[in-house]
């Protein structure tokens, strides 16, 4: 069996060894999951809350492999936080429906907020959270929702970034095209 | 015209869940653990009580038991796997099967990652779940352990729905409700 190529992420004292996805070919990007990870989850966590801004009082972020992530850091500072999802759930009730523009995918991904939720971020002051920021596109699409929704983006954070952060965003560290 | 609303209690944590309508006929309190940190925690600290000792790995399906699960592992110590609604495609053999869904009247894939499939081989799972109400999504994610070889040693979930279960560990029970209750 071929051995798989693995990349090392060190994030405070937890290391892991994750394998190596070429979305296409010749490159090739180190992917990080956080989902199923408490201990590394909590290592980034630990990295980010320090500089989580005093005026935040709820966090925001997008379905799936942020949820972990996010609900971490908001356990820690005892609040709660919003997710956007990305399909229409049958209870949703006159939700915020907003586009995320994308380099790479053709057809745009849509990001769906149910009204109940929304009202949560009214005159709010909000960080948004994510895992791994690319283009940016998704947390461009949150902070155009929460502003939408009457909200502030007072904050935007994410685990890693890949390539130039085109955006203001607090990350622990670049992961590298290989 | 105000909401109608279903008061529950888990841990000292009470809240009064939306009843919405979810199809022809029926409408369900709808239970949210996304983005309710209290919660979310408060159901782990119930639940690890609640976990059979002999279970060695907790499988949820993906979205909202996600957060519940990383603080159900957080809390007892257990990893967790989450069963995806589609097939990544930086999956190494991913093993998929369908189930319909009962809120959206779809079918829904559940897909295990082959990476996280070695993980699941020869253990004793617990699925973890938020709500258990028609069984559908429980009924495909058992098949899919199983066929992987892994051993269900328990479901675990805050609440069943609908018809009481004695098959499932729970925290308590949601009715059904007719709309025109509303």
């Amino acid at each position: 069996m071929e051995t798989m190529e693995t990349y090392p992420i060190q994030v405070g004292s937890v290391t892991r060894r994750v394998p190596l996805h070429e979305p296409f070919p010749g490159v090739r990007i180190p992917l990080v999951d956080f989902l199923g990870d408490v201990e590394f989850v909590r290592a980034v966590a630990q990295e980010l809350l320090p500089k989580l801004p005093e005026e935040a009082e709820i966090l925001m972020t997008a379905e799936t492999s942020s949820i972990p992530l996010t609900h971490e850091m908001a356990a820690a500072r005892g609040m709660n936080y919003i997710v956007a999802r990305k399909r229409r759930r049958p209870y949703m009730v006159d939700p915020i429906i907003q586009e995320v523009e994308s380099l790479t995918l053709g057809a745009g991904e849509v990001l769906w907020l149910d009204r109940r939720h929304a009202e949560r971020l009214l005159n709010k002051n909000v960080v948004l959270v994510m895992d791994v920021v690319a283009s940016g596109g998704t947390m461009k699409a949150l902070e155009r929702m929460v502003s939408r929704a009457g909200g502030k983006v007072v904050g935007r954070m994410a685990g890693f970034h890949q390539g130039d952060l085109k955006l203001d965003i607090v990350t622990v560290a670049e992961l590298p095209q290989l | 015209m105000a909401m109608k609303s279903y008061p529950i209690e888990i841990g000292g944590v009470r809240r009064e869940l939306p009843v919405v309508q979810v199809g022809d006929g029926v409408s369900v309190a709808l239970l949210n653990l996304l983005g309710d940190t209290e919660l979310t925690e408060a159901v782990a600290a119930e639940m690890a009580k609640r976990l059979p000792e002999e279970v060695e790995v907790l499988v949820t399906p993906e979205v909202k038991a996600v957060p519940l699960a990383h603080a159900l592992s957080r809390v007892s110590g257990l990893p967790y796997i989450v069963a995806r609604k589609t097939a990544k495609p930086y999956m190494i053999n991913p093993v998929t099967r369908e189930v319909l869904s009962i809120t959206t009247g779809k079918p829904q894939l559940l897909v295990l990652d082959g990476a996280d499939i070695a993980r699941i081989r020869g253990k004793k799972v617990a699925i973890v779940d938020d709500v258990v109400s028609t069984g559908s999504t429980l009924k495909g994610l058992r098949e899919l352990i199983e066929s992987v070889g892994g051993n269900v040693a328990a479901v675990l979930a805050v609440f069943t729905e609908g018809t009481p279960r004695d098959d499932v560990i729970s925290l308590g029970h949601l009715p059904l409700f007719k709309p025109e209750e509303e």
